[in-house]
């Protein structure tokens, strides 16, 4: 009997002490990103018993493989509803995958906005008011990646493209598309959000897609024909004087090949 | 020529006394009780008693295996308690069982090798047993592969390896055929020769006769008889006379003496001395 | 005269217990697992390129998990019972082995099954995602020349971009926290078997704790935070105590995003287990020492 009580104080006086270096450890791993923020209690709902079970002891990302193969699956049935549950769960699983941020708005975006754009089943009002509001949770669901990621090249990529392909909303683009510059170093990114400048009505971003276009224009290997041509179309609207515009472009001459067909 | 006895003896036990708990609503269960007995270096004791009398616990005790509740054991002077008592001790269990995944070297190896034996001196000494005990031809086999006689053997094999100045056996011929339990019994009488001491216990009374000079017997977790084996079965207002080729002449005449030079005493009975149905079996036996 | 503990015996009885767990054909699960991180490797094609290697990586390492946790609990808690029973257990202890060194010898034999089981699976599903990444590799660089946008950058992109979700080494330390976990857990079961009365009431509990352990984030949690009353609190105060964090060793899932393991990482983990490791063999001693065999 006076072993056994020896062995419980042992115990309890270890689990006392290693409380403090559980606690430490779990912090230091989730400021690190070696562990993600605890699992939600309302993610019991949608996850079966044992997924949320799997997804405590330590397979959390198989979990989150299931429920985006699960997603695919729907995508192929083409339930919208349930690709964007399923993704969001996926999402709340592996938060710090962009991957699956990236996925699950061109879900909305893309292939649910283009279909309901396509039904013929309701009306044209609808049929447009459908196809907006699932743009527009694509990029719902970007920016809520991108507070897990706000680094993430991919994610302001994709979120760029949609403000530009999708939602027309060229002064939105212009700033994920200077924050991919800003990340990437990429000067290509520069001149694409100036060109989504010059897209908008401000005369305040023209001014400063022209500094950032000339800028470019200034290096020979930068000027491609959609820098010519968005340059002379500011230069018109901002009224450049003709000493400092750019040169005409000059006529492309393709590459002449002179047929010599054999006389007669 | 055997090492001469040291005054210590070889196993002592004081007063023991061992309560066996038992769950909730059972009564504890007292298996031993004030019980002291000693085993003096070079001799063969042997420990007698109905089943449940305590002598497995008692043994246990000695070995270290079970605790006290109170008493005290020993073995040449230091506490059962003590790991370092066993390092002279070798044991050969009631029905041994090994580790069914090795082989007989592998277990004496292993066996070895917690007596901190080690290298070339373990392996020759392995072989040693193995060739005493007859296992050698066995010896590659799984002891899953064993006979109960084999199984015996290679337990006795591993309780010598270490050369143990004392040997404890419990029911060493249990399952053992008379040729087998006769040898055992030869290979006791070969340890007293080497002075090692022996504590035995043994259901056939017959060999705990022929090689044990002390007997101490239990019953009810107590010591009931104790002392030396002749004093003990002498049977002491008795005397014994075998002839062989006899006429019954001779007999008459004894019997008239007795009856007229006597003094008291009295013929109890006579008649052809039985064999036993072992020396019947050892005849064939040994054709 | 001899040390308070023999290295040599320790070890003995160490090799004993991992031959006679191989003999009991332990590693057939090795096999197992090899088919299901092939399977694993070349199932799904329909998903691209990353997924794939993602969904390899995750089952392997589910796979690995389950198998080490299984083993740990499993393998440890026939060991006492079967000794006992068997009374081989008797035939060791009247040998001059002190009753810890033989707990240490079972402790350690289960270690070394375990690791160089994890090892072996390492080896193996390395092997198969290597292979997978070449081949994810080889496609890619097909779809850009296809394309006719295979510029040399654009090569080295994909080529860096798949190979931070192929093999690296950062892989191998997520095997090593594994590793962390199942030691935890198999000395967890040995302190168990100590004093349970059988082999099914040992692995009962321990799977138990085991799991409780998984959730021991959300409980301290709640025991901090929650608006629970106070038996609640105490409950789940007595829950965190007396049940090992697991959730430490998970890093698991973030190492297979690419995530790195710092030293400072593995020397938590590495911390955190030899505590466990120690402590709860103490508590084995305790129970062990004197238990009526």
């Amino acid at each position: 009997m006076k072993r056994r009580l020896q062995a419980l104080v042992v115990l309890l006086i270890l689990g006392a002490a290693k409380l403090p270096l559980e606690e430490t450890a779990t912090q230091h791993f989730r400021t690190t990103g070696l562990l993600s923020a605890p699992l939600s209690l309302s993610l019991r709902e949608n996850l079966s018993q044992m997924g949320f079970a799997a997804s405590l002891g330590g397979l959390r990302s198989l979990v989150a493989t299931i429920t985006y193969l699960r997603a695919y699956r729907e995508w192929e049935n083409v339930n919208w509803a349930k690709v964007d549950g399923l993704l969001q769960l996926t999402t709340s699983l592996q938060p710090m995958y962009s991957n699956y941020w990236d996925e699950a708005s061109w879900h909305m975006a893309y292939n649910a906005a283009s279909y309901y754009e396509n039904d013929e089943k309701v009306n044209a009002f609808v049929r447009e008011k459908l196809a907006k509001e699932h743009v527009q949770r694509g990029i719902a669901i970007l920016l809520e990646g991108l507070r897990y990621l706000p680094d993430d090249v991919r994610l302001w990529n994709s979120l760029a493209e949609i403000y530009e392909r999708r939602s027309k909303e060229p002064r939105q683009a212009a700033v994920a598309y200077l924050q991919v510059y800003r990340l990437t170093g990429n000067n290509r990114y520069a001149r694409f959000a100036a060109y989504q400048y010059v897209q908008t009505t401000d005369p305040e971003l023209w001014k400063k897609a022209y500094e950032l276009l000339r800028a470019a224009y200034e290096k020979k290997s930068q000027r491609t024909p959609s820098l010519i041509e968005n340059l002379k179309t500011l230069e018109e609207r901002l009224n450049i004087p003709l000493m400092k515009r750019i040169p005409d472009p000059r006529p492309k001459i393709e590459n002449a090949t002179i047929e010599v067909k054999p006389g007669r | 020529m055997p090492a001469p006895a040291s005054s210590i003896p070889a196993v002592t036990v004081e007063n023991l006394t061992k309560v066996f708990k038992a769950g909730l609503g059972k009564a504890p269960f007292t298996a031993v009780s004030n019980l002291s007995l000693t085993v003096n270096d070079g001799e063969v004791y042997g420990l007698i008693g109905p089943n449940g009398c305590g002598k497995s616990t008692t043994m246990k005790a000695i070995l270290g295996l079970v605790t006290p509740t109170s008493g005290r054991t020993s073995v040449f002077g230091k506490p059962s308690t003590q790991v370092e008592s066993r390092r002279d001790v070798g044991f050969l269990p009631e029905n041994p069982y090994f580790y069914k995944h090795l082989n007989g070297m592998e277990t004496l190896l292993f066996y070895g090798r917690l007596c901190s034996m080690k290298g070339a001196e373990l392996k020759d000494r392995a072989k040693e047993m193995l060739a005493l005990t007859g296992l050698e031809d066995a010896a590659d086999r799984r002891v899953s592969g064993y006979s109960k006689g084999m199984l015996q053997r290679l337990g006795l094999a591993q309780a010598l390896l270490h050369q143990p100045r004392l040997v404890v056996l419990d029911e060493p011929t249990a399952g053992v055929d008379p040729a087998g339990s006769r040898k055992i019994r030869d290979l006791i009488l070969g340890f007293r020769e080497q002075g090692i001491t022996v504590l035995v216990t043994s259901h056939l009374l017959e060999q705990m006769q022929e090689v044990c000079d002390r007997i101490g017997i239990m019953g009810h977790g107590q010591m009931v008889r104790e002392g030396r084996l002749d004093d003990l079965i002498a049977v002491e207002n008795e005397t014994e006379l075998v002839l062989s080729d006899a006429s019954p002449e001779l007999l008459a005449e004894i019997r008239a003496l007795i009856e007229s030079k006597g003094s008291g005493a009295r013929l109890v009975r006579s008649g052809h001395p039985r064999t036993t149905l072992e020396k019947l079996f050892l005849e064939v036996a040994d054709k | 005269m001899t040390l308070p503990f023999s290295i040599p015996r320790i070890w003995t009885l160490a090799t004993a217990t991992v031959t006679q767990l191989l003999r009991m054909k332990i590693m057939a699960f090795l096999l197992v697992f090899s088919v299901i991180v092939v399977a694993a490797g070349f199932a799904f094609p329909v998903m691209n390129p990353e997924q794939q290697l993602k969904f390899l990586k995750d089952v392997s390492f589910g796979a690995l998990q389950l198998f080490s946790v299984v083993i740990a609990v499993c393998a440890t808690a026939l060991l006492l019972p079967r000794d006992l029973e068997d009374r081989t257990l008797y035939t060791i202890l009247s040998k001059p082995v002190p009753r810890f060194e033989y707990l240490l010898g079972k402790l350690l034999g289960v270690l070394i099954l375990i690791g160089a089981g994890l090892l072996l699976m390492d080896i193996a599903f390395s092997a198969v995602l290597w292979l997978r990444e070449k081949l994810v590799l080889a496609q890619s660089v097909a779809a850009l020349k296809a394309e006719g946008t295979a510029t040399a950058e654009s090569i080295a992109q994909v080529e860096a971009f798949v190979g931070k979700q192929g093999l690296t080494w950062n892989l191998h330390l997520g095997v090593v926290a594994i590793f962390f976990k199942a030691a935890v857990i198999t000395a967890l079961t040995l302190m168990i078997s100590c004093f349970a009365s059988s082999t099914l009431f040992t692995i009962v509990i321990s799977f138990l704790i085991t799991i409780a352990g998984h959730g021991q984030g959300l409980i301290r949690e709640y025991f901090l935070t929650g608006h629970a009353g106070w038996f609640k609190k105490l409950l789940s105060a007595l829950l965190a105590v007396v049940t090992p964090d697991m959730g430490v060793f998970d890093i698991v899932d973030n190492v297979i995003n690419g995530e790195l393991v710092t030293l400072a990482a593995l020397g938590f983990m590495a911390a955190i287990a030899s505590a466990y490791l120690v402590g709860y063999s103490v508590v084995s001693h305790l129970l062990f020492v004197e238990k009526e065999l």
